[in-house]
């Protein structure tokens, strides 16, 4: 189990939709609720904060109006509405009717006891006796200074917490949803891996007894036989070297060097004649001479194998295969049955095969999205149905 | 003969150029203790605002009622009960326009 720690469990793209569509559903109901508890939270404050005060209002508001008792008493005397610096103060008959104001806001809600409006601060009483008529009196002071400043400071170290707390939860319940679905690629992983290692021997046994056989001793009928094994067997290496590098290898360090493309890929081309010479395919290059890579040529031969190794596994028999190196471009064209455009998207994920009638476990194109990543090169996929497919790689 | 004909009409002139208010309100209150302003100012006491107010005076000054009056107990038991109006409802509700415009507060705080 401890090797698996190392490998890289990679989700898919609709999967990584998936979470991503539970995170920012998560996220907005999280503040949803936050911004509720918020609110709540504020309005609790503030009424606080107004009952506190309501005292005080009151005895002013009776002050004021013990002033209007004795102007409405000597009102042929003295018409002088009166005022107080400590706050402004309006009166209003019956029918909400302004007899007097000297408030700033000419809005009152006659109907509330007591609110904030525009930073000041509102207290209304009905009268007993109208005195001028005035049955409702309303009283305006500034609203008390940083109380609002406070309530935010608190709601924001709060709601910080809380929004950390709610973030660790939903960490913890997106790897819980995440447990079952991580198991089952690290036990695919875990199979290929042991199914892997049991191969190594006897392909290996397989291919160096075919290299001892002189050929040239054999009849036709026998050494058509042993080719066909010898294609067999290097299509089993080919595999084996797949899973290889996924389990292990692409996580060691690259031992880079200047490569000569144009050898390599002779190379390879050779050593895929014997089946691209089985499927009768015409494969014709066009090979730039002077081109050198700074790469691990391991890592260049599987990311060229596994492409060319599509390109003939997916080609029809006596289609043809062109190869084509310039300046900072390979490119690699077929004539086979081609890939819809949509699919094109999702031909680079691990395990993602959309053609069962031919082998394969859906693993060559990911490791050469992950060649290609580290070596920063670009991979342009142009395909047409029942017309074939051209992959370019640019670096 | 003619300076008492130019004197009758003089005083006839200057009685007609009297309002429904002046004619049949101001008149007798004039007269009273409690000046015709501290009439308005219990009413205003009472009722707030200008509808309420001159409603209340129009339902008092058409049917008198104890219940209804704004004076206090001890000048009704001395003065009595007003006695109905003589005048049209819209004789009426002319003299108390009159007497709210002249006494009401709106215009006169200051």
């Amino acid at each position: 189990m401890l090797a698996l720690k190392n490998w890289d469990i990679n989700l898919r793209w609709s999967e990584k939709k998936t979470l991503l569509s539970f995170l920012l559903l998560y996220s907005f109901l999280t503040l949803l609720i936050l911004a509720f508890v918020a609110f709540l939270y504020y309005g609790f404050e503030r009424d606080l904060m107004l009952q506190n005060k309501r005292e005080a209002l009151s005895n002013l508001t009776n002050e004021q109006i013990a002033k209007l008792r004795n102007l409405h008493i000597n009102f042929d005397k003295n018409q002088t509405y009166p005022r107080d610096e400590r706050f402004n103060s309006a009166i209003y008959d019956s029918s909400f009717k302004e007899i007097f104001s000297t408030l700033n806001s000419k809005n009152v809600n006659l109907y509330d006891d007591i609110y904030l409006k525009d930073g000041k601060m509102y207290f209304i009483k009905e009268l007993e006796s109208y005195y001028l008529g005035a049955r409702y009196i309303a009283v305006e002071v500034d609203e008390p200074a940083f109380w609002s400043q406070k309530v935010y400071q608190k709601l924001g170290l709060y709601g910080a917490i809380l929004f950390l707390l709610l973030t660790l939860i939903g960490y913890f319940l997106l790897n819980l949803i995440l447990q079952p679905m991580k198991n089952a690629i690290a036990l695919l992983d875990r199979f290929i891996k042991d199914t892997t290692h049991e191969l190594n021997t006897p392909v290996n046994a397989i291919l160096s007894n075919i290299e001892m056989i002189d050929s040239t001793t054999l009849d036709e009928s026998l050494a058509r036989k042993i080719k066909r094994i010898n294609i067999g067997a290097k299509t089993i290496a080919h595999l084996y070297e797949d899973l290889t590098y996924l389990t292990l290898s692409h996580s060691a360090l690259s031992l880079n060097e200047n490569v000569h493309l144009k050898q390599l890929i002779e190379e390879r081309i050779e050593y895929f004649s014997l089946i691209i010479e089985s499927k009768k395919i015409t494969i014709s290059s066009t090979l730039a001479n002077d081109i050198f890579l700074y790469i691990d040529p391991k890592k260049f031969t599987k990311l060229f194998d596994n492409i060319l190794s599509n390109a003939i596994k997916y080609n029809k028999i006596g289609g043809s295969i062109n190869i084509s190196l310039q300046h900072n471009t390979l490119e690699i064209r077929d004539s086979g049955k081609g890939i819809e455009e949509e699919k094109i998207a999702h031909m680079f994920e691990r395990y993602t095969r959309f053609d069962n009638t031919v082998g394969g476990f859906g693993i060559g194109l990911n490791i050469v999205a992950f060649i290609a990543k580290e070596y920063h090169m670009h991979i342009h996929v142009k395909s047409n149905v029942n017309e074939g497919t051209q992959v370019q790689v640019s670096w | 003969m003619v300076k008492h004909l130019l004197l009758t009409l003089l005083l006839t002139n200057f009685l007609s150029a009297q309002n429904v208010y002046e004619k049949n309100c101001l008149a007798c209150h004039k007269g009273m203790a409690v000046k015709i302003d501290k009439f308005f100012y219990r009413y205003l006491l009472k009722y707030s605002s200008e509808k309420e107010v001159k409603h209340a005076m129009l339902s008092y000054l058409q049917n008198p009622t104890l219940k209804d009056t704004i004076l206090v107990d001890g000048l009704i038991n001395r003065f009595g009960l007003k006695k109905k109006t003589t005048l049209s409802t819209r004789e009426l509700e002319e003299a108390i326009n009159i007497y709210w415009e002249e006494y009401n507060v709106f215009d006169k705080l200051k």
